[in-house]
């Protein structure tokens, strides 16, 4: 790729840029969302759950993933 | 180090094309996840299921760990760097996490293939609308990381600022 422009890079002084400040919210609201999604439903629910046949109910979530 | 061009060329191809495979990958995931949930035939829905666990463990994995690699010597061995600039860094990040995701996921598409495999599962259980889901989410997440690398927009970070405030006292200094 080509290399950074150094022109362009001495504006760069002024501080985050605004797309940096809304990416990294949204970043943080995903991880965030995966985080409670992870924790509340389990990684392996579909709808209804997955059962089965002679296996217990459901899966406790991150019990997968010692 | 800074990789001389012919090498830094190599790095970017090697990159590009495990970055783009990573993505066309998921694609296929995503028309394969949706088969499973619209076709009539039985085999077909069966066999969708019980073909992602291994075909993601040899393609998707790979490709994602490649991609992840390629990514760290192009930015390392480029005036680039791995930290200097947002768009780098955010690049970075969204290939680690969903690396991570892909590999906490590698246990559904096994739990899937299982309940595929057993004859006595109705069909209605089989089907599962989590590939289709998942593969969505992936497909933005990279083609986020995608413009990033095509459109490269402005933002050094903190360390970034401070390595361009030393390079330039060095050549003020020369």
């Amino acid at each position: 790729m080509a290399d950074p422009r150094s022109d362009s890079d001495i504006d760069d002084d002024t501080g985050t840029p605004r797309w940096v400040k809304v990416f990294g919210i949204i970043s943080v609201v995903v991880v965030l969302l995966f985080l409670i999604l992870l924790f509340t439903r389990g990684p392996h629910r579909g709808h209804g759950g997955h059962r089965l046949h002679g296996s217990p109910s459901g899966h406790t979530p991150g019990s997968s993933h010692k | 180090m800074i990789m001389p061009p012919r090498l830094r060329k190599l790095a970017l191809t090697a990159h590009v094309t495990c970055s783009v495979g990573w993505l066309g990958a998921i694609a296929v995931f995503l028309a394969l996840a949706i088969l499973g949930l619209t076709s009539q035939e039985a085999q077909t829905v069966r066999g969708v299921y019980l073909a992602m666990e291994p075909a993601a463990w040899a393609v998707l994995v790979p490709f994602a760990f490649a991609s992840l690699l390629t990514g760290t010597v192009q930015s390392l061995g480029t005036t680039w760097g791995l930290f200097r600039h947002y768009w780098v860094l955010f690049k970075l990040l969204i290939s680690v996490f969903a690396t991570i995701i892909l590999l906490i996921y590698m246990e559904t598409f096994r739990i899937m293939a299982g309940v595929a495999a057993d004859p006595t599962v109705d069909l209605a259980l089989v089907r599962n609308p989590s590939p289709r889901f998942h593969a969505v989410l992936a497909l933005l997440v990279l083609l986020v990381a995608n413009v990033l690398a095509i459109y490269k927009p402005r933002g050094l970070t903190p360390y970034g600022r401070r390595k361009q405030r030393e390079q330039r006292k060095m050549s003020t200094a020369q």
